[in-house]
């Protein structure tokens, strides 16, 4: 890349509610992540917002979100769809030279404003599937576990596996929901079924959650801090929104953006090279479709990744050590705090759930009925 | 980071009722099919550059970028490519009836549409097993005059 770009700051909150307005959950979050870097809002150059309108239940959402972020008279810019979108953005703003500093703030209240399940009903097209009236967001992403479990014969228990690890490495993650606890696969087994073959423990749990970043130029970078993250590749892809013209037991969409991010990154083995990878699947049924995609394992083998571990913390191929999606989902934010986790882990800082000796990372975001929209970033502690 | 307010921070219930919508639809696209389905027929439309078949079909090929306008009846009869069972409501009430929603690729199409299998325990569903279009009696060029689907 012309000119490097790091991640030099992260801050996020997950709750199951956060009992305080936006406004003020914002403020909060931003000043904080200002104090710890030591710098004031006149030190950003631009902001960008990611959120959705749907979730917060007016439009331009943005425009009440300036202010509490500290872009009061300031460039800002809204980005939706996902927070990597909205950080490739920053990245992009830092690298055509005009500006030095980034500040990327995404939000939702999931668990105490509004229902993502019912909000996601209004991302159907509505001349055809809206009408039809049986497709949501748990009868769309049950068909697409079916897929994949058909397809590749991976069964309900090796997807309680799945789910048990996530919830389990949640658990030990202080930045997840707090209520996370450490389950079994039976705990798993136990769950209600939302949509057969999809368990409670299965899906996302509906979070208030809020996240920020803060990017830099490389002088900037190194003025900011001793540990800095630096981008090494970017990578996105959109498939079609008709459901019925996609292969849903594989990702086309995640395989084309991990593709460029590693061209760019000169990624050529990406469970060879790769320490830890967070990926957001916001369904337990989506992280072997997922991280197969990305060259992480082989296609299918997301069965023999339960059974054997491959996916732990410890394992060969660490997925998500902070609990993923199913630790805490915040519509729009979830691929900014994925990005959060990448930098706790290759600055050292992630606790209990800490990869050793992690130097080079992956964040995966996505938006829409079984992840339309996929965006990767690969994030490295070498400079070169 | 101090996050304290909790006791003061009250809520307001409020509903977003910002308008209806007249939505536009193309006549060559899904018309297409409601015309069709007044006849108890099924058309879609066949890209003539890759071959793809898409019911309901759009106007242009998303994957060639060019203009379609093939148009290509398909069968009523089909193969369950997935399903999911419905247990609860979205508000998580348990239904008394459970609910079989399906991906349905229909002989002859490339592309799978969505109803809904009765007529079968939902435990004895299974991928690939094949299913005939139940019509209501008077179709009226509606996306549910295909009542739905039972094995065929």
């Amino acid at each position: 890349m012309e000119r490097k770009i790091a991640i030099v700051g992260q801050a996020q909150v997950n709750s199951g509610d956060v009992g305080m307005p936006r406004e003020r959950l914002l403020f909060e979050l931003v000043k904080g992540l200002f104090d710890q870097l030591g710098i004031n809002r006149h030190d950003i150059d631009n902001y960008l917002i990611c959120s959705n309108d749907f979730t917060t239940g007016r439009t331009i959402s943005n425009v009440f979100e300036d202010s509490p972020i500290g872009a009061y008279l300031k460039d800002e810019t809204k980005a939706e769809v996902d927070g990597v979108l909205a950080t490739t953005y920053a990245m992009i703003r830092i690298m055509s030279g005009l500006y030095d500093t980034s500040l990327v703030v995404s939000n939702c209240l999931g668990a105490s404003e509004c229902r993502p399940y019912l909000v996601m009903d209004y991302q159907l097209n509505p001349t055809y599937d809206r009408q039809l009236g049986i497709l949501n967001e748990l009868s769309t992403a049950a068909l697409q576990a079916r897929c994949y479990m058909d397809t590749f014969g991976m069964t309900e228990g090796q997807l309680d596996e799945t789910a048990a690890r996530l919830l389990d490495n949640a658990a030990r993650n202080p930045d997840s929901l707090p209520s996370n606890s450490a389950v079994t696969p039976g705990d798993v087994a136990a769950s209600e079924y939302l949509y057969e073959p999809l368990r409670q423990l299965h899906c996302y749990p509906f979070t208030d959650g809020a996240c920020a970043l803060v990017l830099a130029s490389e002088e900037k970078a190194k003025e900011l801090t001793d540990t800095p993250v630096w981008i090494k590749g970017v990578g996105d892809s959109v498939e079609t929104n008709y459901l019925g013209e996609r292969d849903l037991a594989r990702s086309r969409s995640t395989k084309l953006a991990g593709e460029r991010a590693y061209g760019m990154a000169g990624i050529t083995d990406p469970a060879g090279q790769i320490d830890v990878a967070e990926v957001t699947a916001k369904f337990a049924s989506q992280e072997p479709i997922i991280t197969e995609a990305l060259g992480l394992f082989p296609e299918g083998s997301g069965g023999d990744v339960a059974d054997k571990g491959l996916a732990n913390t410890d394992g060969d191929m660490p997925v998500c050590p902070s609990g993923g999606a199913l630790g805490a989902y915040a519509f729009a934010a979830s691929g900014l705090v994925r990005l959060a986790e990448c930098f706790k882990q290759l600055t050292g800082t992630a606790g209990d759930t800490q990869v050793e000796g992690a130097r080079t990372a992956l964040a995966h975001g996505q938006d829409g009925f079984c992840a339309q929209h996929n965006a990767v970033m690969v994030l490295s502690r070498e400079e070169v | 980071m101090a996050f304290e307010m909790g006791e003061e921070t009250r809520q307001v219930p409020g509903t977003w009722d910002i308008s209806t919508y007249r939505y536009k639809i193309e006549g060559r696209g899904l018309n297409l099919l409601t015309e069709a389905m007044k006849e108890g027929k099924i058309r879609g439309v066949r890209c003539h550059e890759c071959g793809t078949v898409y019911v309901p079909g759009p106007t242009f090929c998303r994957k060639c970028f060019i203009d379609i306008d093939e148009v290509v009846e398909v069968k009523d009869t089909g193969e369950v490519v997935s399903y999911a069972v419905e247990m609860s409501n979205m508000r998580g009430e348990p239904l008394d009836e459970k609910r079989i929603t399906a991906m349905i690729k229909l002989d002859g199409s490339d592309t799978w549409i969505v109803g809904t299998i009765t007529d079968i325990d939902w435990e004895d569903v299974e991928v690939g097993m094949k299913v005939k279009s139940v019509w209501v009696d008077e179709p009226a060029g509606k996306l549910n005059d295909i009542d739905h689907f039972e094995p065929l």
